[in-house]
């Protein structure tokens, strides 16, 4: 059944490409959706995505494409939404009409809506003709998983049948996938862990070991749980995957765009010129931004979140900062 | 008054079709009723019916043992008591002495006949012709000005204020099975609610009512003739739901309108729904996926909220104590209340005539079984002003049009929750709702720190506002009304949004305070308000709760049934 289907993906960067060459081994067909022209030829020709993944081959069933409306054409029956979340909005609003209503869409984009707080899956109920909507979350580094190292993600809906679908596309004898039905939970949780990474970033520049990361990771797991708790999650999806899981994974490894402009920030580099130089979208710093604004506005207990974002967008120096976070009372040591 | 808006529509009554499938229903009831039965026993798998019919004979020896017995609910109490006793003789012998899938089909056939309704033309043509003459005559002895029998012009219509989508609930009606779901403050709703639909010129609609307004006499003539079947909250059995939600499928599949209330029973607290039940509205979806997938033509079914807003509810008194008491939450049914007194009934319709715009009855924007808006020609609009072909949205990944219990379980949360914004959109505030909920914001404000029992029992002496105060605090109020009113989430009757702020207090004063023994609300001297009737005051006031403005409530969170940290409703 699912071995002749066609599915598609919207969004053709790092972990669009992954997901794509991870279902293309188990249906007829995966279309993918790039913005230009150009860079669809190239891919096609390629048969990588040069830009992103080293040493990546796509598999046969993929096509890539920069017109949407060939790519959904025929309603294909799973629909993998993975833009940054700043797009998603106005992209879903252009899309919206080549949808059929049939399609189940899991979205893979860690972020939420400047001004709304909405998360993704609320912004693609409102703006697509559908309502069967789901959200894949986890500790998902697009290279490892591109070199086939074992992983696993967590796919959560309302609707069992989008778990159940995604689940049966996205299986490969390296890549686990576990069901969920808390979508705000996954959601805030893979949002949240990016405040972190780019601390995380930091440490590591500073030259910090692992006591420090183990404190980062642990408190900003807490301030997690906080903040979900407060926008309708449940407190045990953080301990999870698309939680803990994801927010470790993120901490530690150098390939994550936060880090990586945490860690290029700590060596004394301006925030603008970090991205610059990352050339990829950094969800954490904008995430950074709204929730802590919003945790200051609900006496929401953040520290951390709100230490990077007095590093962050009040120029205040990171030893500075440190200092004040390591002099601030405790708490008692639990969420 | 926007009576105008149902004064220009041409009703025709001569013209309201007798040919409607409630009519054709009636008359292949039995078959209907025999499928039903099948429907449902065959849902239980033959291994879990020992089990199902155990559960049910707890859970009905329980409700028996609460029920209250009266001179009309005797025999019926008796029947139950029979049947229970023979399937507790049944259960105890061997499966082999006594076949279990009998034993349930007789349970079922047990409950189909009390749930199962009927229909009488000539009742609903007696009903028809009576109620609206009754209705003219107390209004117009209650209005003060045309005291003389040869000056009796004045039409009730114009009195209830009906309004909002009349005309598009008409022609959807044509173009699909319409599932009319109001909001529900009052026994009086259902009469009211009867006659709106006479008066549109809608054929009859099978109605849903709960079991308890049965026991009233006058009441079981009528309702058990024109097309209501019963619903009984106090039943809670896996058997009797599922065998409940099979029937009102399978009338809305044979193209019967349907009513019931979503909220279940009447609102305690006064306060619009916010927890709608999702059993029998899930109903809507599960008939009109049976349609499409038996390939019939007509096969869409329109969920059309109804909101009425009253300025005095006959049973505030009970219901908000009932509230209160935390006795409520449906656990018992209140079978004594105003509404079963004849004389207070008749006061209550006396002072609705006699107000100028005693209620204002809305009907909604109609949605389909999803939540989605309906336009004029009964097509879906999604996101973006897009056309829904239900039919995409019913099926699987492999593109069949299929049933999936828990995919339709969420569309029809989805449904709840889009029922209960509308319902709250589509209510109209009237002056006495907002001088109800200024004073008691205004009261609020001298005693923060109360939480809700606290406040309610202030002492007489302490429930007094200055003049000056009670003015500050209903202008902000309406200012803020005024606000959510343009941002098409509640509407304003015309008295509370136009009028000077003087004349609309006084409106709303006059009215909260006429109907109820205890002044709601009343102006002590020149300098001070006062309330005698703290529950009350509540109770009024909670028809403005659930838009967040009341002084705690954070306006981002979704509202609807919330209580602040004091246990307020917000």
């Amino acid at each position: 059944m699912i071995s002749r289907s066609v599915v598609a993906v919207v969004g053709g960067g790092s972990w669009g490409s992954v997901l794509a060459s991870l279902m293309g081994k188990n249906v007829q067909e995966v279309r993918v959706w790039v913005r230009d022209e150009e860079s669809a030829r190239e891919m096609n020709a390629e048969r990588s995505a040069p830009k992103y993944l080293k040493d990546f081959r796509f598999p046969e069933t993929i096509r890539i494409m920069s017109d949407i409306e060939r790519v959904l054409d025929g309603a294909p029956s799973v629909v993998i939404w993975a833009l940054p979340a700043k797009a998603c909005r106005d992209r879903a609003r252009d899309f919206a009409k080549f949808f059929k209503g049939s399609e189940l869409v899991l979205h893979a984009t860690k972020g939420i809506e400047e001004g709304s707080m909405k998360r993704v899956s609320q912004i693609l109920v409102e703006e697509l003709p559908l309502r069967r909507v789901g959200v894949i979350s986890g500790p998902n580094l697009a290279q490892e998983i591109a070199r086939g190292e074992p992983a696993a993600t967590v796919i959560a809906s309302q609707f069992q049948e989008v778990v159940n679908v995604g689940a049966e596309v996205l299986k490969s004898p390296f890549f686990r996938v576990y069901p969920g039905t808390d979508v705000a939970g996954v959601e805030w949780a893979g949002t949240l862990k990016n405040i972190y990474a780019i601390a995380s970033g930091m440490l590591d520049a500073l030259h910090f070991g692992q006591n420090s990361r183990s404190l980062l990771i642990t408190r900003g797991l807490a301030e997690m749980v906080r903040f979900g708790v407060v926008m309708g999650a449940d407190a045990g999806t953080f301990l999870g995957l698309a939680g803990v899981g994801d927010l470790m994974a993120t901490c530690s490894s150098p390939l994550s765009r936060n880090y990586r402009v945490g860690f290029a920030l700590a060596q004394g580099k301006k925030l603008e010129e970090a991205l610059t130089e990352l050339g990829m979208t950094a969800e954490g710093v904008r995430t950074t931004q709204i929730v802590a604004e919003f945790a200051r506005e609900r006496g929401i207990s953040m520290p951390i979140a709100d230490a990077l974002y007095t590093i962050l967008f009040e120029g205040v120096a990171i030893p500075e900062m440190l200092k004040a976070l390591m002099e601030k009372p405790t708490v008692p040591d639990r969420f | 008054m926007s009576s105008g808006e149902f004064g220009d529509s041409n009703l025709r009554l001569e013209e309201v079709s007798m040919q409607s499938p409630l009519i054709v229903f009636n008359s292949i009831r039995a078959r209907i009723l025999g499928d039903v039965i099948q429907k449902t026993s065959s849902s239980f798998p033959l291994a879990s019916i020992e089990n199902e019919l155990t559960a049910a004979l707890y859970l009905e020896r329980q409700r028996l043992k609460r029920e209250k017995r009266s001179l009309f609910t005797k025999s019926r109490l008796q029947k139950d008591r029979q049947i229970w006793n023979q399937v507790q003789h049944q259960l105890l012998q061997a499966p082999s002495e006594s076949n279990r899938e009998e034993l349930l089909k007789q349970v079922l056939g047990h409950y189909v006949e009390e749930i199962g309704g009927h229909f009488s033309q000539d009742v609903y043509q007696f009903a028809t012709k009576a109620v609206p003459v009754g209705f003219n005559f107390l209004l117009n002895a209650a209005s003060v000005n045309t005291l003389l029998p040869w000056k009796w012009t004045e039409d009730v219509q114009h009195r209830m204020n009906l309004t909002g989508e009349i005309e598009h609930l008409r022609k959807l009606s044509k173009k699909g099975t319409i599932l009319l779901v109001p909001t529900h403050q009052s026994n009086i709703d259902s009469i009211l609610i009867g006659y709106v639909i006479f008066l549109l010129g809608l054929p009859p609609f099978a109605y849903g009512a709960g079991l308890n307004l049965f026991s009233n006499p006058v009441l079981n003539f009528f309702m058990g003739n024109l097309g209501a079947y019963t619903v009984d909250r106090q039943k809670s059995s896996r058997l009797y739901k599922t065998l409940l939600k099979n029937y009102s499928t399978r009338i809305l599949k044979e193209g019967v309108h349907s009513i019931f209330f979503p909220g279940g029973g009447r609102s305690r607290s006064g306060a619009i729904e916010s927890k709608l039940k999702l059993g029998l509205l899930g109903t809507g979806l599960e008939a009109e996926l049976e349609n499409l997938l038996e390939g019939k033509k007509k096969s869409r079914v329109y969920v059309v909220p109804l909101v009425m807003s009253y300025h005095f509810v006959l049973e505030a008194g009970s219901l908000i104590e009932d509230y209160l008491a935390e006795a409520g939450k449906h656990r018992f049914i209140i079978t004594d209340d105003e509404s079963s007194q004849f004389s207070k009934v008749l006061n209550f319709f006396w002072q609705l005539f006699k107000a100028e715009s005693g209620m204002t009855i809305r009907v909604g924007k109609p949605l389909d079984i999803f939540g989605n808006f309906v336009d004029e020609n009964g097509e879906s609009i999604g996101a973006n002003g897009l056309k829904i072909d239900p039919v995409k949205w019913l099926s699987s990944a492999g593109g069949n049009l299929t049933s999936d219990e828990q995919r339709d379980r969420v569309y029809t949360e989805h449904l709840g929750d889009t029922l209960v914004e509308r319902f709250h959109a589509e209510n109209t505030a009237l002056t006495s709702h907002w001088v109800a909920f200024s004073f008691f914001e205004g009261l609020r404000d001298a005693y923060p720190d109360h939480d809700l029992y606290r406040f309610i029992r202030l002492s007489t002496a302490q429930r007094v506002l200055t003049w000056e105060k009670f003015l500050e605090k209903c202008d902000q109020v309406r200012e803020r009304l005024r606000v959510l009113e343009r941002e098409g989430r509640i509407h304003l009757s015309p008295e509370l949004r136009d009028r000077t702020l003087a004349e609309a207090i006084e409106d709303g004063l006059r009215h909260l305070g006429t109907f109820h023994g205890n002044a709601a609300l009343k102006r002590t001297s020149q300098n001070w308000m006062t309330t005698e009737d703290m529950n009350l005051l509540y109770y009024y006031r909670n028809r403005l709760a659930g838009y967040g403005l009341s002084r705690l409530a954070d306006p981002r969170q979704r509202l609807p049934g919330r209580q602040d940290e004091k246990g307020f409703l917000v």
